[in-house]
Order: structure tokens, then sequence, then C-alpha cells
């Protein structure tokens, strides 16, 4: 099916694209989200989202963000749909605004999953596990430094 | 004849015992069993639904949250939420309904990038982006297809970067620098239009733009570890 893909035609691309986005959609996505906003409604139910705001205040400062956004960033670390998750729930409850989200985004697609790629990015590629410490510091390094410049441009 | 069934009725009857007892045997179990087993009854049992302050978090329904209202109306006059998943929301229904407003985004976006690629539009970028891999990252131009699938897929990257290392195509220094930049925003593409999409309505900018951004910042990556490739002596 692969290999005769230029003998497809528009509708059959766009079904077969479309169908791998309904699966991403609701076997990736839905249940990420769905653990992101429990987690949110958790954190609002208990007070914690005023804690973790005043917490992370400072620190999250820096990158023109608001301190609740620390979840954002743990989360992303984790998995990329978790942080997506995440800043959706909190941009919901209006706890995050337009410019806080772009930032957000930004740093997610670069650090995002980073514990995940550990194992299916440098495992595979063949890296020496001495590499991995330079690998994974970049990794952060360029994502708030992404963050840090994304606040003034948007 | 009769005896040996008996006999033989008898051991399976043995080997069922056995397996009973050890059902029956307690069964080692971490403290952690006991503490997650008290904190589901609790959580399903609704003692906490209507108390005051942070141990309401721990009911089944408060987390379950609500579905937004579609809006309210009084003779004839009133307002109506812009779509399904109403407003006021909150909890994993609300989540679910969220999630259900991405997918026919993520559904159009996937659909158009899969033409594109029967259209060997994937291809056509390859092409573009193959004379810029040397200045660009220090990495030889027939790279190009295994860096347009790692915006596809991780695990297509990786996977083809091992091959061309293992046949000799590149040494060990760019298969390190390539790898980089693979690590970095890993399946950009694919993860851009799927996940990021679930924030895509909260944006005040064109989508395209942090999109350029997270690009930039991972050749940065990439060259971040093409200097450090260039410094050591053994890979």
């Amino acid at each position: 099916m692969n290999e005769k893909s230029e003998k497809r035609n528009f509708l059959q691309s766009f079904v077969l694209g479309a169908r791998s986005g309904f699966n991403l959609s609701f076997t990736s996505m839905a249940p990420n989200v769905l653990f992101a906003f429990a987690m949110i409604q958790i954190l609002n139910l208990t007070g914690l989202t005023d804690l973790i705001g005043i917490v992370f205040g400072p620190v999250m400062g820096i990158f023109g963000l608001p301190g609740i956004s620390a979840t954002v960033i743990i989360a992303g670390i984790l998995s990329t749909g978790g942080g997506i998750g995440v800043a959706a729930g909190l941009a919901t409850n209006g706890h995050l605004d337009s410019s806080d989200v772009a930032i957000l985004l930004v740093g997610i697609m670069l650090f995002g999953s980073l514990v995940q790629y550990i194992g299916r990015v440098l495992g595979p590629a063949g890296i020496k596990s001495k590499h991995y410490p330079m690998l994974i510091g970049v990794n952060l390094l360029a994502a708030f430094l992404a963050m840090f410049v994304t606040q003034f441009l948007v | 004849m009769q005896d040996e069934k008996k006999i033989k009725t008898d051991t399976e009857n043995s080997k069922i015992k056995k397996s009973n007892s050890i059902s029956d045997t307690k069964q080692k179990v971490r403290i952690a069993g006991y503490i997650s087993l008290v904190i589901a009854i609790l959580f399903f049992s609704g003692i906490f639904k209507d108390v005051e302050g942070p141990l309401r978090a721990l009911d089944f329904t408060n987390v379950l949250g609500s579905f937004g209202k579609l809006g309210t109306l009084s003779e004839g006059s009133g307002s109506i939420a812009g779509n399904f998943r109403g407003t006021g929301g909150a909890g994993v229904r609300d989540g679910w309904l969220f999630a259900l407003t991405l997918a026919p985004a993520v559904m159009l976006a996937l659909g158009v990038v899969k033409i594109v690629e029967d259209l060997d539009g994937l291809k056509a970028a390859q092409n573009l982006l193959s004379p810029l891999l040397r200045p660009c990252l220090g990495i030889p131009g027939f790279c190009g297809l295994a860096l347009i699938a790692s915006l596809q897929s991780t695990d297509a990257g990786s996977a083809m970067t091992r091959a061309l290392y293992d046949k000799g195509f590149i040494n060990d220094k760019e298969a390190l620098i390539f790898t980089g930049f693979q690590f970095s925003a890993g399946a950009l593409l694919t993860n851009y239009l799927s996940s990021g999409a679930g924030l895509f309505v909260f944006l005040e900018v064109p989508i395209f733009i942090p999109l350029v951004i997270i690009f930039l910042f991972k050749f940065l990556a990439g060259n971040i570890i093409r200097l450090y490739a260039m410094r050591i002596k053994e890979v």
C-alpha cells in the first residue's frame, strides 16, 4: 500500500491522513488531555494552583510567564501531549493568556517528551551514553532560550 | 482402565487443589497497594463531594467536573455558547469536550500533509533543504531524506540515522550532530499539527510564527552539538 503512494488520488490520500489524525486524536491526545484536565481540576480544588503560582512566580517570570506555567513545563518534559493538555486547561481557566500560550507552545515542542526521546531517539541512533548529559543539556538550553526570546516576539 | 482414569482425575484434582492453595496464601503486597486501595475507595465513595477546602479534590464527581453550559434563554432573550463545548465547564468532562473540538483540526491537518506527501511535496522540501545541510548543520546533503522523516516520526528518523552511519554515509561526529538536531523538537511536523493544534485556538499570532521560532532553535541545538562534536577527540 505504501509503495503505491503515488497512485493514490487526493481523496484517498486525504482520508488516509485524516484517519491517522483521528487515531492520534482519540488514542493519544484525548487521554493526555483528560489526564491534564483532571490534574488541573485537582490543583484547583485543593487550592494548590495559587501556591504553585507564588512559588514558581519568580523563575517563570524570566520567560514572561505566570508561576503556574511550571506545571506545563514539568508535564511537557514527560510528554508533549501532557504539556499541551495542561497548557490548554490553564488557558481555558484564564490562568494563561494568548502570549503565554505562544511562549509555552514553543517550549513544549522543543523539550517535548524529552524523557521518552532519550529512549526513542538517542538509543536507536546508537549514540554512546557518555554524550547523553550534553544532548539533554543542549535540548533544555535551546528550549528555554527559545521561550525567553519568544516573549519579546508575541 | 478405570483405575488409571481414577488416578488421572486424582492428579487433576490435586493440581486444582494446589492452584487453589496458591491463591489462598497471602500474596506479598507493597504498602503502596493498600494506600492506593484506601484512597480509591474514598475517591469513589462520594464522602468528600460536598466538603469545603482541598479535600473535595478527593472525589470522583468533583474531578469529573461539568460540561459547559450552552447558554441561557429567558423570554426570548439571552446568550448562547459558541460551540458544543459550552462555557464554564471544568474538569475531565470539559477536557473530553475540548479533546473532541481538537479532532477536526488534527484530521484536516494530517489529511492535507498526506496529500502533500503523496504529491512528492516532502521530496521537494528534501531537495530544497539538502544543499543547506552542510553549511547550516555540518552534515552531508543526503541526510535530507532522514531529516524530513525525522520531522514526521522520531523513530523513523533515528532508525535512518543509524542506517546512514552503519553504511558509512556519515561518520560518528556527523551522526552525533544529526541526532542532537533530531532530539530537540522531535517529530516536529506531526507533533505541531496534532498535539500543538490543541493550543492554536488560544493563539493571537499566526500559527507559523511559533513554528519558525521552533525551527530556528532546533537548528541552534544541532549547532551547539556540532561545536561540541568538533571539540571532542573521540566520539
